[in-house]
């Protein structure tokens, strides 16, 4: 069994980084959580457009999405900061579902701690104190069985079904023989290829959820007026040489391997189970919306495949970006980190692929920066919406 | 020699991800087989599929080892395998009411 050196947490956890987060309740406060972080040696503003004005499914979904991100094993202290009060989720509220970590956690109100300044300095304070708190944490020894492992794919082409996502999938199955998970988003694309998912499910019931969810994306995209089972494969996609969508499916959900899969979950939700096998969580195909929801659900790392190369990165889910289309390695060799194209060309066989994909994902586990996480480009932090706003 | 890359080792169509292939082309493969050699009947681009061996109308057409759809056609080895001679066996309203009609 292998082990990385990971960051051990007050409930169990590990945690492959040791991030401090500055966590904006609302839009509103967005501004006073990036003074803080530029303040801060490691600060980790996490900001978005949600917070105010949303029905309350949407709201909920919202409040899992920061909960969970603060709540990730990669966090070691949070910051919220909140402008006023918003009904059902205030600073506190989201301080208590991320307590239970029982990671260190402070709250702001921008209005009670007297106005942007104050709460500035308020919370620039306690960020200083977390930061030094943190760094105390020393890298240890841990199996890799309690990695969560998400995987994304995105800006995909020909090569992506037939090389980066089945490299990945057999990746994922090095993992689970250790006692690791691996998690799957994006519904969108399962499509066509449900008989293959449910095969897998480990019980009547992970089935049932698992066609319901594919069932109520397409209802979603059939509810905008637009039929995209019409409609796919694409012009392009068929252009590029991919003739039904069973096809285009099956090179999207070759992601995983062929392991159980024990659970399905909402969107932004962790999973219940620590039995090793893949997980399957309902989402869109949207890269940023999917890959913030994993890392709310807990994944400490993110294998992104990509024929075209992709930039894409969150702020505290390490990303690693593969491509199986040497062009795009080439092209994109600053934010593209694996480059499995050696499977055309005899060069690698594909479970040598899977091997190489692994690999640098127990590396990325052990502190090994990716090359996004090197230029800080924390792109990808964005939250899917089920409901509009009022 | 040109090659096209087979995914799963029951696959009965590879796929062209090197160079394009011309008709007359000797064809061979990489990736999970590599027992097959086929001569081109068709130009095939980028990306586009060549059937590997005879596959009979009717029958799957086997891709990451499982079904991509049913061949329309009878498809010689060697030919171009796209939406012209494979069909989907999913999302078929039009197939569901024939097959409801046949049953009344």
């Amino acid at each position: 069994m292998s082990e990385f050196m990971g960051y051990l947490r007050p409930n169990g956890d590990v945690g492959i980084r040791n991030h401090l987060l500055i966590l904006s309740g609302t839009v509103y406060a967005n501004g006073v959580c990036e003074r803080v972080a530029d303040t801060i040696y490691g600060a980790v503003p996490i900001v978005h457009a949600n917070g105010r004005c949303q029905v309350a499914p949407d709201l909920r979904v919202t409040r899992r999405y920061l909960a969970g991100t603060a709540m990730n094993p990669n966090v070691g202290a949070v910051v919220i900061v909140d402008h006023f009060k918003e009904e059902g989720m205030t600073a506190e509220d989201l301080a208590d579902d991320i307590a239970p970590t029982g990671k260190p956690i402070a709250t702001v109100n921008i209005r009670g701690d007297g106005g942007f300044i104050s709460a500035v300095e308020k919370a620039t304070r306690y960020a200083q104190d977390f930061a030094r708190q943190i760094s105390l944490c020393q890298r240890e020894a841990a199996p890799m069985s309690r990695i969560l492992f998400g995987t994304e794919c995105g800006t995909s082409d020909t090569t992506s079904g037939l090389a980066s996502n089945p490299a990945n999938g057999l990746a994922g199955e090095i993992l689970i023989a250790q006692g690791g998970r691996m998690l799957m988003a994006e519904c969108t694309e399962w499509m066509g290829c449900e008989n293959w998912l449910t095969e897998k499910a480990a019980s009547p019931a992970v089935a049932e959820a698992i066609l319901s969810g594919v069932q109520h994306m397409e209802a979603r995209a059939l509810a905008s007026g637009e039929d995209i089972r019409g409609s796919q494969p694409t012009g392009d996609n068929m252009a590029g040489g991919l003739s039904t969508i069973e096809e285009k499916s099956m090179g999207a959900v070759k992601k995983i391997g062929d392991s159980p899969i024990i659970e399905y979950l909402e969107i932004a939700e962790a999973p219940t189970k620590s039995e090793p096998g893949n997980y399957l969580m309902y989402g869109p195909g949207m890269g940023a919306e999917s890959i913030s929801s994993m890392a709310a659900a807990g994944c400490q790392v993110l294998t992104f495949c990509t024929g075209g190369g992709h930039t894409s990165n969150h702020p505290i889910m390490p990303t690693i970006k593969v491509t199986g289309n040497r062009q795009s390695f080439e092209l994109m060799r600053d934010t593209v980190d694996v480059d499995v194209s050696g499977v055309f060309t005899d060069e690698i066989t594909l479970a040598e692929a899977g091997q190489i994909v692994y690999d640098e994902v127990e590396r990325v586990c052990s502190g090994y920066l990716t090359k996004s996480e090197a230029l800080r480009d924390n792109n990808s932090f964005a939250i899917h919406r089920v409901g509009p706003s009022i | 020699m040109k090659k096209v890359f087979v995914v799963y080792a029951t696959d009965n169509v590879g796929t062209v991800v090197l160079e394009p292939i011309s008709v007359g082309d000797r064809v061979s493969c990489n990736g999970e087989r590599s027992d097959l050699e086929v001569i081109a009947l068709a130009d095939i681009a980028y990306g586009h599929k060549i059937a590997l061996m005879d596959i009979a109308e009717g029958d799957t057409v086997l891709k990451y080892g499982l079904s991509i759809g049913s061949a329309n056609c009878d498809i010689k080895a060697g030919e171009h395998v796209h939406a012209h001679n494979v069909e989907s066996n999913r999302g078929r309203g039009d197939l569901a009411d024939r097959a409801a009609v046949a049953a009344e």
